[in-house]
């Protein structure tokens, strides 16, 4: 391993990291907040959207991401819609993460005893209160895990994103590799900086899991 | 849940102190190995082999035997019976899949030959331009017949054969906007390239204020340059005058660029037999104009009879 061409990649890769993270973070917000509203729905029965939430869920979860981004990518463009390649990735990892991030949400939903909001109800709670109140801070807190894995799961999701011709950590070291054939330091500081965007990734969760658990557990 | 959390941390240090100390061994590792061959009079080769045969297994001491070696000499193979050879499958007319699901094309043409003069079977591994390196380094195929551009920086890593056609770069843009040098090319364009070919090292050199938009295959790339994602493709000269030709409303605007470069067979570094045996190979069917014939069967329906002498090197001599 030659330690100079170690130095002289770190700034690709700098690059990419951000590229990643930005995609990455923007794309789990996106199906952090179609989750949420997507278990709501089907927590309510809300009817027409709940038949429709449940053939989007069974869709994604049962093709892979590197598909999902084929059609959005080379497949849409072909029926008039054309979509830059980062918003691609974003939407991808967006919808993909939406449909693992409704069901994280509704097992949550589902876990907290029906007589909770009975109760509620009938000390003179409003709809409102008993489902922001009371049902979802402990929903919250049972998805957790959950809902950590998934965010996990979608930043590594985005090494596929080289098909998209997005410079992420995967593909930049595999251009790396084509052009110079530097394999092993290539290969090496993919590692690590998965390491460097993921470890933090996981402790950051277990902080977050372990406030939000704080009622569940205590101390 | 603390301790939980403690794991983490400790996971994080762990892998923190052992990335540290993998840099500092291999950082000693070079300089021993420097020394050595410093001290003692090893042939420069024989580093070098030294040097592979460290990158690929961990048996380094003994590095004075090639216990590592990676390729098949000519022997092992007529003895397995069976050669491997990497080719495009998506790169028509050299090396593609046909409708029949066979492998067909100028580079499949050659490879047919060289396991009937060989007297073994063929298994065709399908590559990425990207990979066609590690491919041999890691001993996957015994011969990359894929496009091979003969480049400085790729002949330190493979050894390329003599060479069988002729190859520059070129730039294909839609005919309604054609980019005629790349001092048009503006700041907000993008031009379209594949990952790890010529195209893109000679860009990444000389135009590096170019923004490229990159792809791992010749499918895609294809793909996205027909739906309009880049103002431009380059690629090898053979490649977009084929994609010229086959698809309406497109121009190759700059139909050379940079150096004339040559196309070859490649084996895996230190290969000695299989490649003399490819390089004989070559220039005995170069006496029954084999490579004119490949031509004739293979691309004239592309290119026409226009550029049979610009494109075809016979018997590995390259003007």
């Amino acid at each position: 391993m030659d330690l100079n061409v170690l130095k002289s990649y770190i700034p690709l890769y700098n690059e990419a990291l951000l590229l990643t993270v930005k995609i990455g973070f923007i794309g789990i917000l996106t199906a952090f907040a179609i989750g949420l509203s997507g278990a709501w729905a089907i927590y309510f029965k809300i009817p027409v959207v709940k038949k429709v939430l449940t053939i989007y869920i069974e869709l994604f979860r049962n093709t892979p991401l590197l598909v999902q981004l084929f059609f959005i990518y080379f497949a849409l463009p072909k029926l008039g819609l054309k979509i830059s390649a980062e918003l691609c990735g974003i939407l991808g990892l967006g919808l993909i993460g939406g449909a693992y991030m409704i069901e994280t949400f509704r097992s949550g939903l589902e876990s907290i005893d029906k007589v909770q909001s009975e109760s509620a109800l009938s000390l003179g709670m409003t709809e409102g209160q008993v489902f922001f109140d009371i049902i979802l801070p402990q929903a919250f807190s049972v998805s957790m895990p959950g809902i950590m894995a998934n965010v996990i799961f979608l930043l590594k999701e985005t090494s596929v994103f080289s098909t998209i011709s997005l410079m992420d950590l995967m593909f930049t070291a595999k251009d790396l590799i084509g052009m110079y054939a530097k394999t092993i330091e290539c290969l090496f500081l993919l590692v690590v900086y998965y390491l460097i965007m993921l470890l933090p990734v996981s402790i950051l969760g277990s902080i977050i899991e372990r406030r939000v658990r704080y009622a569940e557990f205590g101390d | 849940m603390k301790k939980n959390l403690l794991t983490k941390m400790g996971t994080l240090v762990i892998s923190g102190a052992l990335i540290a100390s993998s840099l500092a061994g291999c950082g000693a590792k070079a300089d021993s190995s420097d020394s050595a061959s410093a001290e003692t009079t090893i042939t420069e080769e024989e580093t070098a082999t030294a040097d592979a045969a460290e990158e690929t297994s961990e048996a380094t001491e003994d590095a004075t035997e090639d216990t590592a070696k990676v390729y098949r000499t000519l022997d092992e193979i007529k003895e397995s019976g069976t050669i491997n050879i990497g080719v495009f499958s998506d790169k028509s007319p050299f090396g593609y899949v046909d409708e029949n699901g066979e492998y067909a094309g100028y580079d499949v043409y050659f490879a047919e030959k060289i396991g009937e003069d060989l007297g073994v079977d063929i298994n065709y591994v399908s590559t990425e331009a990207a990979n066609r390196i590690e491919y041999l380094q890691t001993g996957k195929v015994d011969i990359i017949l894929a496009n091979f551009t003969v480049t400085e920086e790729r002949a330190q890593e493979v050894d390329f054969a003599l060479p069988y056609m002729n190859v520059a770069l070129g730039v294909v843009s839609p005919s309604d906007k054609v980019v005629e040098s790349l001092d048009d090319v503006t700041a907000d364009d993008q031009i379209i390239v594949i990952s790890g070919t010529t195209a893109e090292t000679y860009l990444e050199k000389n135009y590096p204020d170019i923004k490229l938009q990159k792809y791992d295959a010749y499918a895609e790339a294809k793909t996205a340059f027909e739906n309009g994602n880049g103002v431009a493709w380059a690629n090898d000269n053979t490649e977009v005058i084929a994609f010229s030709l086959e698809n309406e409303g497109y121009t190759v605007g700059i139909p050379s660029l940079g150096d004339a470069d040559t196309i070859a067979p490649a084996v895996t570094k230190g290969n000695e037999t299989l490649l003399t045996w490819l390089n004989d190979e070559i220039e005995t069917i170069g006496n029954d104009n084999f490579f004119h014939k490949d031509y004739e069967a293979t691309l004239l329906d592309t290119y026409g009879a226009d550029y049979e002498n610009t494109l075809v090197v016979e018997g590995g001599k390259a003007e």
